[in-house]
């Protein structure tokens, strides 16, 4: 049951950086799953990997990336052994990333529409559909009637002529109702509009359209509410909520802030030193911390109701990546850490039910 | 602002500038003795020694230097800027001025038709392919373009295309002038390609392209190499931009990427510096146009320099950066329009 | 507190000296770069050597024979009967028991040792002209960026008349103004070259006085001029090498271009664009006249700029891994 809703899986994935200093083993045999319609929590400090997962699902790996092992498989495919062009492909109908800053991941000297409108244009043939059904039914059709459309598979009688224009102007309109949903006020003035021109919410919430557009069915949010205050914080995360429900995605959520993680995700991926260490529901893993660094995280959340002198944190650094730790790259700053810890890397394994952990102390 | 304030502004600077400048190159034209008198831009041969006296008395020549500065003030503002020496008939150095000037933005014009055609396509290679092959390559071809003595390239390609196409029978380009059909064709821009089109005549508009091949790329060389670099850092910094990511992200086409994304931002800054290019381009063709005998200004201010012609070297030198300095005002406005964010 | 401030400075130097590895190393990986860089350093060395090569007395007409308007003919304007390269067009041979290996001048003088002689002249003044313009430049440039205020503006309006010249148009005027000995000649280019050099530092300055660090020494008690010339100016300083070793192939490709337009102050000197401007009038007959001081020139401005290009990609803090 487990294997039919599981929609990406990733493997064992070791990932190099070439860099003047040395090699950056940047991941180090990540092993990750996610299935439908579920929302992801993958948490760490900065530095643990997370990002470059991210990119290496996308295959917007920068060009000193070298990927030196394991595989990605998307619905039973591995992405790591698919052309540029096949990738670039599943970019468009399949894959959607918001990324972190929206300041500098917005092309400034375009505009808002043209930057949602291209994404629309890739496929041509749904706009011609879209145009041929709203002309036949008589009224306007929405980006939710689109959404269901990706399971239906509608096709309309093709032999309605459709001019560019048409295409165009249904593309626009989209773009409208797009934004629409995801809450952006004043919808169709923003598009004549410039990203500089906008608020860090509104820009943050025009690159979630921009990846809501392709319909995607994998969605990858990397810190999306890092950069944003508070509030807006909490505006992105209801949005992601709701369009939760709206959209048939499963969404791996990136964040360095556990609170936000609990807030919003069903289960939660701890990562630490290119590794997942621990995975498992979002409740358990808050109830029952199992890995040793889950448990220091954990304890290093301040908590409102009961104050203390003085906060915990977790003694020692980030490892460097060039020359990791052997073995468990968390050893170093364990407390519990045992002779094996240094030798060999724990495997990811089930210790409770639907919990899993990479730790010699747990299990193995 | 508005813009209309900036630009304003910006001209009122100007002013100050020319002014600026104005000072600086009549202190060095009439502080110096060497050359011609400049009172001589004012005296036909003809005058008795009372006459000449009186016509130095009139433009203030027997006063201090400095008054002598709000004297040529006066003058100039009366449109009379003297008249130049036996090298240019003793015609007002105006007209003599204005007469040849066409000649200068025809092959300016030209030369950055080329340079803009040439030299960004390699600018852009050199960056999408980084350090590989093509990149090195125009690297070379841009660099030895800059590192090219201009009069040294005019020569080559005389030499080959004049002298040598003769002696082996090829037909051949010819090496002086701008045109081999003087006066066929009436006087309309003064610039020989473009009189010729209005006029219709077109054998007299070959002429005068074949005449214009050579200075031209001669003079494109040299900006071609670089312009090229300004492109190429340009659009490397580009492309290793976040919004670069995030389109490819979005699944669009690399081409896609690269020219509606990436350009724009890239091409901002070369734009910006093709303008000031042009400017500089049409102050500096002298030695162009002293190899291949152009008729155009940087020729005639060379005649002037050795002649010691003050009154010319004025003008000139006023008027050049005259165009500089617009030149430069033109580029900011356009930069204010080109990129969005840009506040005045 | 001295010691502190002692080991504080040297790590500092270390910082800097490791910095300084990384940028060669950089360096090393491009091939052109390399290149560029040894053919400049031999002609450097050649040029410091050229006068104990060649005997600089060749270079002076009235040492040949028959110098008194009737040129030793065969050795005028020649080229080498058994010369590798052929010319087309009407040239003279020469017959005659010496090996010129580039032709002869209309002195009857060997052109390629001409050339050698040049070297040590052109490289000279590229580089008191580069290093004046630079220093005094920088100078300017630091001041005002550090002082701001009026004298800031000041310097830019100035700097602005300056840069609104072609460069060769005000060499020219200054040229024919003030004479045409070499050291006028050098004036005027140093005119010419320094302002690019105020923008460059005082661009430089202008960022790192945003960096709060300035701010912060300021606070500790240090001076101004202290902070200026310890720190601001080393950090400040990889643009304005980039500059001076593009600026060193343009100064001699301008040099020789005021020599070759007439302002040379004696028309035997050897010089690049001196050699080339005598060949101006053979032109077809002697096409080797300019064709090979013209390449000299080339090469070795091409070397310095690939250098100093390639040094400008690898100082670049934004392509700097």
């Amino acid at each position: 049951m487990k294997e039919r809703n599981r929609v990406l899986e990733i493997k064992d994935l070791k990932v190099n950086f070439h860099t003047y200093r040395g090699e950056v083993k940047a991941l180090n045999g990540v092993n990750l799953n996610l299935y439908k319609r579920e929302i992801l929590g993958l948490v760490g400090e900065s530095g643990c990997g997370k990002s470059v997962t991210a990119l290496t699902v996308l295959g917007l790996l920068p060009e000193n990336a070298y990927i030196e092992g394991g595989e990605i498989l998307f619905r039973g495919e591995d992405l790591l052994k698919k052309s540029a062009g096949d990738i670039r492909l599943l970019r468009a109908d399949e894959l959607a990333t918001v990324f972190q800053d929206p300041l500098t991941y917005l092309n400034p000297v375009l505009k808002i529409e043209t930057q949602l409108v291209e994404v629309f244009m890739l496929d041509k043939k749904l706009l011609k559909q879209a145009v041929i059904a709203q002309k036949t039914h008589g009224k306007n059709v929405t980006f939710t009637d689109i959404l269901s459309w990706k399971n239906d598979s509608v096709m309309e009688s093709t032999n309605l002529k459709v001019s560019r224009g048409e295409v165009k102007k249904m593309a626009k309109d989209l773009c409208v109702d797009l934004l629409r949903l995801v809450k952006m006020p004043d919808a169709e003035r923003i598009l004549s509009q410039y990203p500089f021109e906008l608020s860090g919410g509104m820009r943050q919430r025009a690159m979630i359209a921009m990846a809501l557009a392709r319909r995607p069915s994998l969605f990858i949010a990397d810190e999306i509410t890092t950069a944003v205050d508070v509030t807006i914080q909490a505006q992105i995360l209801h949005l992601m909520r709701e369009l939760r429900d709206k959209i048939d995605a499963s969404t791996i959520m990136i964040t360095h802030d556990l609170s936000v993680a609990a807030e919003i995700a069903d289960r939660i991926a701890v990562m630490y030193g290119g590794n997942v260490v621990e995975v498992s529901s979002t409740v358990e893993i808050f109830r029952n911390p199992l890995h040793p660094y889950t448990k220091m995280l954990m304890k290093a959340i301040p908590n409102v109701k009961k104050p203390v002198k003085k906060l915990k944190s977790i003694p020692g650094t980030v490892p460097e990546m060039i020359n990791p730790p052997s073995g468990c790259r968390f050893h170093p700053r364990c407390p519990f850490a045992m002779d094996k810890c240094k030798k060999e890397r724990p495997k990811l394994l089930e210790a409770v039910e639907k919990h899993e952990v990479a730790c010699y102390l747990i299990k193995g | 602002m508005k813009i209309y304030e900036y630009v304003v502004r910006r001209l009122i600077l100007m002013i100050f500038v020319l002014l600026g400048i104005s000072i600086l190159v009549f202190y060095l034209a009439r502080g110096f003795p060497s050359g011609i008198a400049p009172w001589a831009a004012y005296i036909t041969p003809k005058m008795t020694a009372q006459q000449i006296e009186e016509v130095k008395r009139i433009h203030g020549f027997d006063q201090p230097l400095h008054i002598q500065y709000f004297y040529w003030m006066r003058d100039i503002l009366h449109g009379d800027w003297g008249r130049a020496g036996i090298w240019a008939q003793g015609r007002p150095v105006s007209e003599v001025l204005f007469s040849h000037f066409p000649y200068t933005v025809e092959l300016s014009v030209a030369a950055m038709m080329i340079t803009i055609a040439v030299g960004m396509p390699l600018g852009i290679i050199s960056a999408l392919k980084n350090n590989k092959l093509p990149d090195h390559v125009s690297r070379i071809i841009a660099l030895t373009g800059y590192s090219t003595p201009s009069y040294w390239f005019g020569f080559m390609l005389q030499l080959v295309f004049f002298y040598y196409f003769r002696l082996w029978g090829l037909p051949n380009l010819p090496s002086s002038g701008a045109s081999g059909m003087e006066g066929a064709v009436s006087w309309v821009t003064g610039m020989p390609v473009l009189d010729g089109l209005i006029a219709g005549n077109v054998q007299y508009t070959l002429d005068a392209l074949r005449h214009l091949i050579l200075p031209a790329t001669s003079l494109a060389f040299i900006s071609l190499g670089f312009l090229a670099r300004i492109v190429r850092a340009s659009m490397l910094e580009v492309m290793r931009q976040d919004y670069i990511t995030l389109a490819r992200s979005k699944g669009l086409r690399e081409r896609v990427v690269i020219y509606r994304h990436a350009l724009k931002n890239a091409l901002i800054p070369a734009v910006t510096l093709a303008g000031i290019f042009f400017a500089w381009l049409l102050g500096g063709a002298l030695i162009t146009e002293f190899v291949f005998a152009w008729p155009g200004v940087g020729q005639l201010s060379l005649q002037a320099v050795s002649q010691g012609d003050s009154n010319f070297l004025l003008l000139y030198t006023l008027v050049i950066a005259a165009i500089i300095v617009i030149a430069n005002l033109v580029v900011d406005i356009a930069y204010i329009f080109l990129d969005p964010r840009i506040k005045y | 507190m001295a010691k502190k401030t002692a080991e504080a400075r040297t790590g500092e130097w270390a910082a800097r000296w490791a910095d300084i590895k990384y940028t060669f190393y950089l360096l090393r990986k491009n091939p052109l770069v390399m290149a560029g860089s040894i053919i400049a350093i031999f002609f450097v060395v050649l040029a410091l050597l050229a006068n104990f090569i060649v005997d600089p007395n060749l270079a002076n007409p009235s040492g040949y024979p028959d110098f008194d308007g009737n040129y030793p003919f065969e050795r005028k304007l020649v080229w080498n009967r058994d010369s590798i390269i052929s010319w087309p067009g009407r040239i003279h041979l020469y017959e005659g028991p010496e090996q010129f290996l580039l032709g002869t001048d209309s002195w009857g003088r060997d052109l390629f040792k001409m050339i050698i002689l040049a070297l040590p002249v052109d490289m000279e003044n590229a580089f008191i002209i580069t290093v004046g313009a630079a220093a005094f430049g920088t100078l300017i440039g630091a001041l005002a960026g550090y002082a701001g205020g009026v004298v800031d503006e000041a310097v830019l309006r100035i700097t602005d008349i300056f840069l609104a010249f072609p460069a060769l148009v005000l060499a020219l005027v200054f040229a024919a103004m003030f004479g045409r000995t070499l050291s006028t000649l050098r004036y005027a280019l140093l005119l010419v070259w320094w302002p690019p050099y105020v923008r460059l530092m005082r661009g430089q300055i202008l960022g790192e006085k945003e960096k709060g660090y300035v701010e912060a020494l300021r606070a500790l008690g240090g001076g101004h001029i202290g902070i200026l010339f310890r720190h601001i100016l080393p950090n400040s300083i990889y643009p304005i090498l980039v500059q001076a070793t593009l600026d060193f192939g343009g100064v001699i490709l301008t040099f020789s271009a005021l020599m070759f337009l007439g302002f040379s102050p004696s028309p035997s000197l050897p010089e690049l664009g001196n050699l080339a401007a005598s060949g101006y009038e053979h032109i077809f007959e002697a096409p080797w006249l300019i064709v090979f001081p013209g390449l000299t020139m080339l090469i070795i401005a091409l070397a310095f700029n690939l250098v100093g290009d390639g040094l400008r990609d690898v100082l670049d803090p934004k392509l700097r891994r």
